[in-house]
């Protein structure tokens, strides 16, 4: 079978839950493990960023699966034809990329913001990135769904022991929520594998065998939808967000940022990777209520963000707006569609994570993110008040920085689909804007109402913040070596040319 | 000879019952742990070889593969338990020899059942084991519970050996013989009185729904686990608890699958057990009830794979019988070391105690992620291996509503990983290792879980290679 000699991707799963072991044993040191913590997320960045530029060059000694650059796959456990097989495409190494970059921010932000038992919570922060370095590389179901629900265990106690408001209650509604989805998943999976098994007599959970099967059409719309129950519960799709607003609130900030960066985008990754190439007539067929659902998800979105009186809340529910794009671009399942959806699943993920970022500096030092406690940033925190100034207009979508290239590239695609969907969508910006800048205008340019003396931005977070603007920019400006990235990928997926028009 | 040398792991566990009891005669004290430890590890040991051929199965006892699989599983499950015992029966001031004596004669009845190819040792193995559990139940004689969980144990104990024997002898009125192959054969092929026969069967599968606590059946379960002492839980909800898992398959591998007769009770006790189970877990306020109706719940779940009849059906069992065991002994054990003098019984009682006693709290963390069944522990991997049976036999309204419940299930097992984890200790911080024996049988445990949650390959080889 394809073995290539690369191990980078079991590295890139195992080095982060290897590294736990020794972050444990240090428990008396929290300096040690902390610095340990964060030089193991670097190298996970600089082993994703290698991946990222040298993954379309590199020779393979074997031929990998069309679209993929490395494959590696043996078997795992033979009586049910599982196997341990990973595989880095253009959309995966994006968000390989991306899940390391985020998870360097939640070490570097952890620095201060924890005080109580440390070592624990830099173990967790490994955990979840080696989970997550799973869902995204894993091309055999089994192993998928094992991953899926490895990274939820840590995201548990994480929410459950660092979090405030009321973390116990926010952290089981997540994780019964996610759960619920999740199981029936685990059904639909075992379907998937007896109908092909049976139809061919070859046994297996591998993605790539599996794609060819034929599937009756009643059956097929449950297997699909237990699929889309889960991943929509984890991106969240309107009506299954419940959830989200307490567990992201709630969260300490490295958790709120890996909640809405990451964790979103597992769902969106599991609906292009496995919902939708598994069952595509039934997909065709529920694509309306999705579409529905998506832009109701926009809409209410925007709505609710605009009642809110905290700013956590408000962002996550601009974050649960803004994932009804990326599911309608998905929906509407063209090439550029599909391409803006990728795009869009990283600046979604660099735009709202700095702004978590920044309401974590700020409940930081003031214990609180109500919008009602601030004002006036501008003119004691001037550079604090700068970035968050330009995460909140690039989130609001403003033309030359990132959010704006992935939602214009995404609604093009659905306006050839359905053109009302995505006129009903473009409605739908405007609402962002105009809570987003209240929100802004609100905390940094009205007269300053109680003295807050708050400290401006440190050095390690202005390093933080100066990386998630550049990219901010950087992507706004020049997405083109992305685009590229996908193309491929994309074009395979759907079956079409894609790319730019 | 050849006899002699295949009955040993029943003669070492029977000379070390007599041995721990002489030995209380000359050497008082505590060394009745080690004794049952070399007689059950000597047993297991002995088990792993392949016995001579002997010329027929004498005395109704065969050492088949599979029987020999579960006199391993036994005597390492009873070694275990004796590990746990031995610091919480000090604590507990739980002295004698009676104690180990009654493990072992309990893992004697199991390894008779799982021996039997004849219903009289059928019968015999699994009233010699509950036997013994009448006496573990109420051996905590400073605890009113356990008496008084003694006696429940006992009077519905009572009445469902009461229904085997009777089964028994319907179902030798039935087709006249005691072989279970030959009467399993002869009632499928509609030989002799099959009404009587299928009567006979009806009242056998309800009393051994009461050893592996099914609802109906299932009504002593919480008042036993909470009066019982902790390491006989443990031993109760696993030893006892495959034994009749063994019971059940040995039965239904010999009456061959596909009979509606069989499928429709199984299907019902499934639901019921899996649906009531859950539920009524969600509201228990004591840890050990709440673990009761868990099991009672996990067996819901093992009956699942029992109504497929099929090959993987039972595989999946049998698999899921062992990580069971692992499971509920991590759990059981760590709840006996972190009991102290005064038994913890509230889950309340248990705020805060993963981080102000980090090795038993997680310990238990971990055997209630198992126990929902969340990878990469085991207990995921039976839940998978249940699932991917039940669905391959065609029983899809079923799993999807054993599904269902365990979501339900996922609630009440999280809510003790908040409590031990997320919830400030009420008063001073407990504080107190575990000791060398309990850490010793707590790692075991624990370690099964992880390998078979990320490796269960070689295991499953094993099964398949048992059930012939």
């Amino acid at each position: 079978m394809v073995n290539d000699n690369y191990q980078i991707l079991t590295i890139l799963i195992f080095l982060p839950l290897a590294a736990i072991v020794p972050v444990m044993l240090l428990r008396g040191r929290e300096g040690l493990c902390k610095w340990l913590a964060c030089s193991v997320s670097s190298i996970e960045l600089a082993l994703a960023g290698w991946l990222f530029c040298l993954a379309p060059v590199l020779p393979s000694a074997s031929v990998p699966p069309p679209g993929y650059f490395i494959r590696q796959d043996f078997p795992w456990i033979e009586r049910f034809g599982i196997r341990y097989s990973l595989g880095a495409d253009g959309i995966s190494v994006l968000l390989v990329l991306l899940t390391a970059f985020i998870m360097c921010i939640a070490v570097l932000i952890s620095r201060k913001a924890v005080t109580k038992h440390v070592a624990a919570y830099h173990a967790l922060l490994l955990a979840i990135t080696g989970g997550v370095m799973g869902v995204f590389l894993s091309l055999d179901l089994f192993l998928f769904y094992l991953f899926w629900e490895v990274m939820l265990i840590p995201m548990l106690l994480l929410i459950g022991i660092w979090g405030r408001g009321k973390p116990v209650y926010s952290a089981l509604k997540f994780f019964v929520y996610t759960m619920a989805g999740s199981l029936l998943m685990l059904l639909a999976i075992i379907g998937v594998y007896l109908i092909h098994g049976n139809q061919t007599g070859h046994y297996t959970f591998s993605l790539l065998e599996l794609l060819g099967t034929t599937i009756d059409q009643s059956a097929a719309l449950w297997l699909f939808g237990a699929f889309l129950l889960a991943f929509a519960i984890k991106v969240p799709l309107f009506p299954l967000h419940t959830w989200m607003p307490d567990a992201y609130a709630d969260a300490p900030p490295a958790g709120s940022l890996i909640l809405a960066a990451l964790l979103a985008k597992t769902g969106a990754y599991g609906l292009i990777r496995f919902a939708y190439p598994l069952f595509p007539t039934a997909a065709a067929l529920l694509s309306p209520v999705i579409f529905a659902l998506a832009a109701a998800g926009i809409l209410y979105g925007s709505w609710v963000a605009y009642a809110q009186h905290d700013m956590k809340r408000l962002v996550a529910y601009s974050s649960f707006g803004h994932m009804g794009f990326i599911v309608l671009g998905i929906a509407a399942w063209t090439p550029l569609s599909l391409s803006g959806s990728v795009l869009q699943m990283v600046n979604h993920g660099i735009t709202t994570g700095g702004l978590f970022v920044l309401l974590g500096m700020l409940e930081e030092r003031a214990d609180t993110t109500a919008i009602d406690a601030f004002g006036g940033l501008w003119g004691s925190i001037p550079n604090f008040s700068a970035f968050f100034l330009l995460f909140a207009l690039a989130s609001a979508g403003l033309p030359g920085l990132n959010n704006f290239v992935g939602e214009f590239l995404l609604l093009a695609g659905v306006f050839r689909v359905s053109p009302w969907m995505a006129v009903l969508a473009f409605a739908g910006i405007v609402p962002v804007l105009i809570y987003l800048l209240r929100m802004v205008q609100k905390v940094i340019f009205t007269q300053a109402r109680t003295p807050l003396g708050l400290r401006d931005v440190s050095l390690r977070e202005g390093l933080v913040l100066s990386a998630c603007a550049i990219l901010i920019v950087a992507l706004g400006v020049y997405p083109v070596p992305l685009l590229d990235l996908v193309r491929a990928p994309v074009q395979l997926i759907s079956g079409g040319p894609g790319g730019l028009p | 000879m050849a006899d002699v040398w295949a009955f040993m792991p029943l003669l070492i566990i029977a000379f070390g019952i007599l041995s721990v009891l002489l030995m209380g005669a000359f050497v008082p004290g505590r060394s009745g742990t080690v004794a049952g430890m070399v007689a059950s590890l000597g047993s297991a040991f002995w088990a792993l070889q392949e016995p001579p051929q002997t010329a027929a199965p004498p005395l109704g006892i065969a050492f088949t593969p599979f029987s020999r699989f579960f006199i391993v599983l036994f005597s390492l499950t009873a070694a275990i338990v004796l590990l746990l015992s031995h610091d919480y029966n000090k604590r507990r001031g739980i002295g004698g020899e009676e104690y180990p004596a009654a493990i072992l004669f309990a893992t004697f009845g199991m390894v008779v059942l799982a021996t039997a190819t004849n219903f009289l040792n059928l019968f015999l193995g699994l009233e010699g084991l509950t036997f013994a559990f009448y006496i573990l139940t109420a051996i905590d004689r400073n605890c009113s519970g356990s008496g008084e969980a003694g006696l429940k144990y006992l009077l519905q104990g009572a009445a469902s050996a009461a229904f085997v024997a009777f089964g028994i002898a319907l179902l030798y009125a039935g087709v006249g013989t005691l072989e279970i192959q030959a009467a399993m054969n002869a009632v499928m092929a509609g030989g002799g009185n099959v009404p009587i026969a299928w009567g006979g069967w009806g009242f056998l599968l309800i009393g051994l729904a009461f050893k592996v606590s099914l609802v109906p059946a299932h009504l002593w379960t919480p008042d036993v686990y909470q009066g019982a002492p902790t390491p006989v839980v443990a031993f109760l909800s696993t030893g006892s608890k495959a034994a009749g898992l063994v019971a059940l398959v040995l039965l239904l591998t010999a009456l061959g699958s596909g009979s509606e007769m069989t499928r429709m009770p199984l299907w019902w006790l499934s639901l019921l057990s899996m649906v009531l189970g859950n539920l009524a877990a969600l509201r228990q306020r004591n840890l050990n009830r709440m673990l009761a109706y868990s099991s009672i719940a996990q067996m819901g779940y093992v009956t699942l794979a029992l109504v497929t009849g099929t090959r993987e059906g039972f595989s999946a069992v049998i698999l899921y019988a062992v990580i069971y065991t692992a499971m509920n002994l991590t759990a059981f054990g760590a709840i006996a070391s972190l009991s102290g003098e005064k038994r913890m019984d509230e889950i309340n009682e248990y705020r805060g105690l993963g981080f102000s006693r980090p090795f038993q709290g997680g310990m238990l963390a971990l055997a209630m992620f198992s126990l929902a069944g969340i990878p990469p522990t085991a207990g995921f991997m039976g839940k998978f291996a249940i699932f991917a049976a039940a669905l391959g036999g065609g029983e899809t309204v079923l799993a999807v509503l054993g599904i269902v419940t365990a979501v339900v299930s996922v609630y009440y097992y999280l809510r003790i990983v908040a409590t031990l984890y997320m919830q400030a200790p009420e008063g001073e911080e407990a504080s107190g290792g575990a000791s060398f024996p309990e850490v010793a049988a707590l790692c075991a445990a624990a370690f099964v879980i992880l390998l078979l949650g990320v490796y269960p390959g070689p295991l499953m080889d094993v099964i398949d290679a048992i059930l012939g």
